[in-house]
């Protein structure tokens, strides 16, 4: 408790216990961030559905483990394709009618969608708490004074992975550099020949494919019920402010720093700081550094 | 013969037919009328689903009260509101004595929601009756026409201590000034309320209160490792966690992975351990966990009073036809307290405010007459008594919440005390 205490093998326990729940932590809100970023980096919308979409893939899980017994790892590779396919869905009913209007416009539009998904939610499945726990969630391990579970792991593994995965596509294939080209100058790319169009439809559906899969994969470790979103999303969008706008590994890394604020501060000081510390910080960055840690210069207003 | 028995047969159901068909008739010449009151519930947001079972046990109460002459001669009926949030609780107080012009507002599950909604019923001096919420300002704002049948908080935190020191310090051996109790809590005024008086209750009964109250904000908690790691650091007997919704099963899972020993876990309320979801999210690795609640299963009718156990049966079978299981915390606070409006309106004949309030005053029914084994005596705040309002201690047996304190009271027995290795608690 005290940190002017000896150093002692029960602290260094501690200290490693508290490094681990960082990590693990830190993975699942990589996870969540990822798919904001890429919309808010190439659409350059905010997304306030995002957490639904989260909800939604909890649910997608919960209902597969409960009436196939499907296991949430399984149902990961169900869920990419399929979410993929509700943002494709949800960016031609919804979010093409207001591409190219005002912000104003856009938040209130994708708020909107957020109360409707939850009420449908609620209605369809009621606000009951439900949970799934296939095996690798009851399973803890156990190394070297340190206590996690494997879904955690896994999580976090994926997390990594597909931040990465999605760099490189930014980065080395062709689509990737329309998709940045894009958000860089959308009249030059217009130019260009470049259908914006189908590049933020690509955009918006992959960033709903990954949140889908973030649900899957968070299920076994949180309650799933109507407003579970809201539980994460606001945090990310600290994380994706820390990180950068549109930078994946900006995520990343300001996912691990929003952790370890929150690991520390819940154990130094109480978890109700917890709150404070990181939007204290999230006030900071964007006073002194408002396109982020690892976002580029004047990144904040392009296209806006 | 035969046929004699079965003319007789055939007698019997015609007379037992128009038997019920003339009572039947006779209710319905009784209840001239409706008689409407509003009813305020979170049937959205996060406290949707025991905001629904709440109003299941009302309209199962309101059912039970129209079968036994209705209010005031008249059926009575609901006007519903959702107000899953403080401003809506307001607002929509305000539209029920406004446009559905009701005289008496009931609800509201939650803390969070009973002290706006009071507020505005209070300013068009309107009768507002609080069934479930526990925050201890509730009462002591000086407000008139502000009734609770349910105990506040600060019994709560009573109860419970009283419990530890009464049961479970003599079975885990320890004097009440050897036994070290550390407190976690959500920080809503719910979680404060029961948690601050619990830790001043501990410190007047002598008992080892080690660190300071852990709270956190249920809504946005996501790991409680943090605080699991500085619990085992403090090695306490007991925690005191008074936790809202997910934050339960958080951190029962997380204490397991951690291999957090305690030799017991006491909550208080129909939320977080006290409620549905965390037996059904935890199955039997929940064992073990206590609540103090309305009383589960395992509570004896014979030990209340013969009114009470009339009451009390034909509330719980009603329960069971309508969700087909035994009563949960949220219908019966709503139960309980919505019967218990009947009682005081039989006894005003009338939703004039003054006469309300001398039949509330007058009311003095000991511990067992009515559902829920509870009994009336209210204070000059509009406060129902802890005395009188009986709660008892349930604890988490393979997936179901069963009532095993006070003894006197039930049939089942507390287990596992103190908790054993977390894999051996079945």
């Amino acid at each position: 408790m005290d940190p002017a205490r000896p150093l002692g093998p029960a602290q260094i326990d501690v200290f490693a216990q508290l490094g681990v729940s960082t990590v693990l932590l830190g993975g699942i809100y990589a996870l969540i961030a990822v798919g904001l970023t890429l919309i808010f980096g190439i659409m350059r919308v905010v997304n306030f559905a995002h957490g639904e979409f989260l909800m939604l893939g909890m649910y997608l899980a919960f209902w597969a483990f409960t009436l196939l017994s499907l296991d949430p790892w399984f149902v990961l590779f169900v869920s990419i394709p399929l979410f993929f396919g509700i943002g494709v869905v949800t960016y031609l009913l919804v979010m093409k009618g207001v591409i190219h209007a005002s912000h104003n416009v856009q938040i209130f539009t994708t708020v909107g969608l957020s109360t409707a998904l939850q009420n449908l939610a609620l209605v369809l499945w009621s606000g009951d708490f439900h949970t799934v726990r296939p095996w690798h969630a009851a399973t803890p391990i156990r190394l070297a004074g340190t206590a996690f579970n494997l879904s955690q792991v896994v999580a976090f593994l994926i997390a990594i992975g597909l931040t990465v995965l999605l760099v490189l596509f930014m980065r080395w294939t062709h689509t990737g550099r329309v998709m940045r080209a894009t958000a860089q100058d959308r009249d030059a790319a217009i130019l260009m020949g470049i259908d914006t169009d189908r590049v933020y439809r690509l955009t918006f559906a992959i960033g709903i494919a990954a949140v889908g899969a973030a649900g899957v994969l968070v299920s076994p470790l949180y309650a799933v019920y109507p407003t579970a979103g809201l539980q994460f999303v606001l945090l990310s969008y600290v994380v994706v402010v820390l990180g950068g706008l549109g930078n994946m590994m900006g995520a990343l890394i300001g996912s691990l720093i929003v952790a370890a604020v929150e690991v520390a501060g819940s154990y130094y000081f109480g978890t109700a700081w917890k709150e404070i510390f990181y939007f204290v910080l999230f006030i900071a960055v964007l006073v002194f550094r408002p396109a982020g840690l690892f976002g580029q210069r004047g990144a904040e207003n392009l296209g806006v | 013969m035969r046929r004699r028995i079965s003319l007789t047969i055939a007698v019997a159901v015609v007379v037992l037919a128009c038997t019920a068909w003339l009572t039947a008739a006779t209710w319905g010449q009784a209840l001239s009328g409706e008689y409407k009151i509003g009813v305020l519930e979170p049937l959205t947001g996060p406290l949707a689903g025991e905001g629904k079972r709440h109003l299941e046990g009302f309209e199962v109460v309101r059912d039970l009260i129209n079968e036994r002459g209705g209010v005031m001669g008249k059926r009575l009926s609901f006007v519903v509101a959702d107000v899953p949030d403080p401003t809506a609780a307001a607002s929509e107080a305000n539209r029920l004595i406004t446009r559905e012009n009701v005289k008496i507002i009931t609800g509201t599950f939650s803390s969070r929601l009973c002290g706006a909604a009071s507020e505005a019923a209070a300013r068009h001096n309107v009768i507002y009756w609080e069934t479930s919420c526990v925050d201890p300002r509730f009462n002591k704002r000086g407000l008139k026409n502000v009734y609770r049948t349910e105990i506040d908080a600060t019994g709560f935190g009573w109860y419970n201590i009283d419990f530890i020191v009464k049961h479970l310090a003599p079975r885990f051996n320890l004097k009440p000034n050897e036994l070290k109790i550390a407190f976690i809590s959500e920080d809503s005024s719910y979680g404060q309320g029961v948690t601050e008086s619990a830790v001043a209750r501990a410190k007047e009964v002598g008992l080892q209160v080690v660190g300071p109250v852990e709270y956190y904000n249920f809504q946005t908690i996501n790991d409680m490792t943090p605080i699991i790691v500085k619990l085992k650091q403090l090695n306490p007997d007991v925690v005191h966690h008074i936790a809202y919704t997910n934050d339960a099963p958080l951190f029962w899972r997380q204490a397991r992975e951690q291999n957090f020993l305690f030799k017991a876990l006491v909550h208080a309320g129909a939320t977080g351990y006290g409620g549905s979801d965390f037996g059904k999210a935890m199955g039997n690795d929940g064992n073990g966990v206590f609540a103090l609640l309305e009383p589960g299963p395992g509570f004896k009718l014979e030990s209340l009073k013969p009114d009470g156990q009339k009451i009390e049966k034909d509330f719980r079978d009603a329960i069971q036809k309508r969700t087909g299981s035994y009563p949960l915390g949220a219908h019966q606070l709503a139960g309980g307290g919505l019967w218990l409006l009947k009682v005081v309106l039989d006894r005003a004949q009338s939703d004039d405010p003054e006469k309300f309030r001398s039949a509330v005053m007058g009311l003095d029914l000991p511990v067992g007459t009515m559902i829920n084994g509870w009994g009336v005596k209210f204070s000059e705040t509009g406060q129902n008594s802890n005395e009188r309002v009986q709660h008892y201690m349930l604890q988490w047996q393979n997936g179901q919440l069963v009532t095993v304190w006070p003894e006197e009271f039930t049939t089942n027995r507390a287990k596992w005390i103190p908790l054993g290795p977390w894999d051996q608690r079945k």
